[in-house]
């Protein structure tokens, strides 16, 4: 059995819950707060399946980090979103930088187990094979 | 119409001050406080009494910390506010000062900042994030160098000789919280703690606290103090972030917004810059903020810095203190010490750090949010 660490935030297709203003602003993650473009809000905001697919940005290995529940090294992505955001997290290969434009999507991995034994399965990035 | 702060009243820094910024230490912020206070009002020559408001940047010693201080410098009953801002928390506590100076509220305040490393604590925005637990300001900065050297195909070798530049400012400041000169070497061969990042291309997060007690010409003139020693403030812009395009650099691009507006309100151009103190927790963003503050354009701050043109006596003087990587980033404290740095140096006072002829600076803070900071000060 699996379950998701942030069903919030991706569906177990591997796709993002994004969100889409009226005025044509898309944002991740979706939220009611009011749009970052125009400040509309409520109905005006509803939520948008943001493909689990982009282009690197950027990646970096971190060699040292504070929280001992991550343990380094890790590596971090930044990915232009297909539908538009920018996004950062982890990457699958916690060893290796990737190389800038690379076509990136996304993959669900076990990043620990839940109370009935269940794997918890958390969002990342790797390169399109 | 709004008015730029050129248009109102003239404000001048009259007096600067530290407590040197440490490693995290038993001393409390008290005395820290107290003793940058009262090395500005000596640098002034005037007294507590004189000082008619007061701004307390701090952005990790919590609620109401000012009161505390204050009153062992006599309590006169001063207007008393604190301001956190995050790493532009001295800068707005400044700006603040300025303000009401200019606006002619009051003729003589103060701006100190003061920190002890503590906790950062910031509430849930409601809104959950994939992993920015994992992405600490080193590995947001390591994105931004890694994007740099791609972009402008420098090594990161040349990148790393901001800290080198930094530290060795740094050595010759007393009040730096480091202050050893190193070499490329040293500097590379340090820890790494994201992609190329080494810690000594960091800034070391300490304690320590600076003031800034800025007055209009009434000021000056009731309290005798010494106009050539006055420094005037001929700009202070500041502005938040909006949506950029994907992949921009917010802080770069907000750095070049602030700036364009701060130098054409005070029709000052880039090249009129001696001095220039500037954000740079993280080495790489010394050369995107140089770039954007328009020194050079994007992509050719390594060159100007390998031939020396950032350094003390060569066409700018950039981070002279030593910057957030040498003289170090208390936090609360940081754009106030720059502000006094600049001072010193507009005065012919910053002794071995001295850049010849200094007469226009510029002082540049960003903070998370992101906020962005720009003041500009002339010698008359």
């Amino acid at each position: 059995m699996e379950t998701l660490l942030k069903p919030s935030l991706y569906a177990t297709d591997g796709t993002l819950q994004g969100g889409r203003c009226t005025c044509g602003h898309v944002f991740f993650p979706m939220q009611g707060h009011g749009c970052e473009v125009c400040g509309r809000h409520g109905a005006d905001l509803q939520p948008m399946v943001l493909k689990g697919r982009g282009k690197l940005l950027s990646s970096t290995i971190v060699h040292l980090h504070i929280d001992k529940a991550r343990t380094a090294p890790f590596t971090i992505g930044k990915i232009a979103l297909a539908d538009g955001p920018v996004v950062r997290t982890l990457l699958v290969d916690p060893t290796r930088e990737i190389e800038p434009g690379t076509a990136m999507v996304t993959a669900l991995v076990p990043a620990g187990a839940g109370e009935n034994g269940q794997t918890i399965l958390d969002l990342r990035f790797t390169p399109e094979t | 119409m709004a008015r730029t702060l050129k248009d109102l009243r003239p404000v001048y820094v009259v007096g600067v001050g530290w407590h040197r910024y440490q490693n995290p230490s038993e001393t409390p912020y008290v005395t820290l406080g107290v003793t940058a206070i009262r090395d500005a009002l000596a640098d002034a020559h005037m007294d507590w009494p004189a000082v008619e408001s007061a701004y307390v940047a701090t952005a990790l010693l919590g609620m109401a910390s000012g009161r505390p201080m204050l009153r062992h410098l006599g309590a006169t009953g001063v207007p008393l506010s604190h301001i956190e801002n995050a790493s532009a928390s001295g800068s707005t506590a400044f700006r603040q000062a300025c303000i009401e100076v200019a606006s002619g509220l009051t003729d003589v305040s103060l701006a100190v900042g003061v920190d002890k490393r503590n906790p950062v604590r910031r509430d849930s925005t409601g809104m959950d994030n994939l992993a920015e637990d994992a992405i600490a300001q080193f590995t947001h900065f390591s994105l931004l160098t890694n994007e740099y050297a791609q972009r402008h195909k420098v090594s990161f070798e040349d990148i790393a000789r901001v800290a080198v530049k930094n530290h060795r400012n740094g050595a010759k400041n007393k009040n730096a919280q480091r202050q050893q000169e190193r070499t490329l070497e040293e500097v590379l061969g340090g820890k790494k703690v994201a992609g190329s990042l080494t810690a000594l291309q960091c800034t070391p997060v300490g304690e320590g606290a600076a003031a800034a007690i800025v007055a209009s010409e009434d000021g000056i003139k009731r309290l005798g103090l010494d106009t050539s020693r006055a420094i005037r403030v001929i700009g202070s812009t500041a502005r938040s972030e909006r949506v950029y395009a994907a992949g921009l650099g917010f802080d770069a691009v907000l750095t070049k917004e602030t700036t364009t507006i701060a130098l054409q309100e005070a029709q000052v151009s880039p090249q009129e810059l001696d001095i220039i103190e500037l954000h740079d927790a993280f080495t790489v963003e010394e050369l995107h903020y140089i770039e954007n503050i328009g020194i050079c354009p994007e992509g050719q701050g390594v060159h100007l810095l390998k031939e020396g043109a950032l350094d003390i006596g060569g066409r700018c003087a950039v981070n002279p203190s030593g910057g957030l990587i040498a003289m170090g980033h208390p936090i609360g404290p940081t754009g106030i010490g720059q502000i006094g740095e600049i001072a010193l140096q507009l005065r012919g006072e910053a002794g071995a750090r001295q850049h010849p002829k200094a007469r226009t600076g510029l002082a540049h803070m960003v903070g998370v949010g992101a906020v962005c900071y720009v003041h500009l000060l002339q010698r008359p």
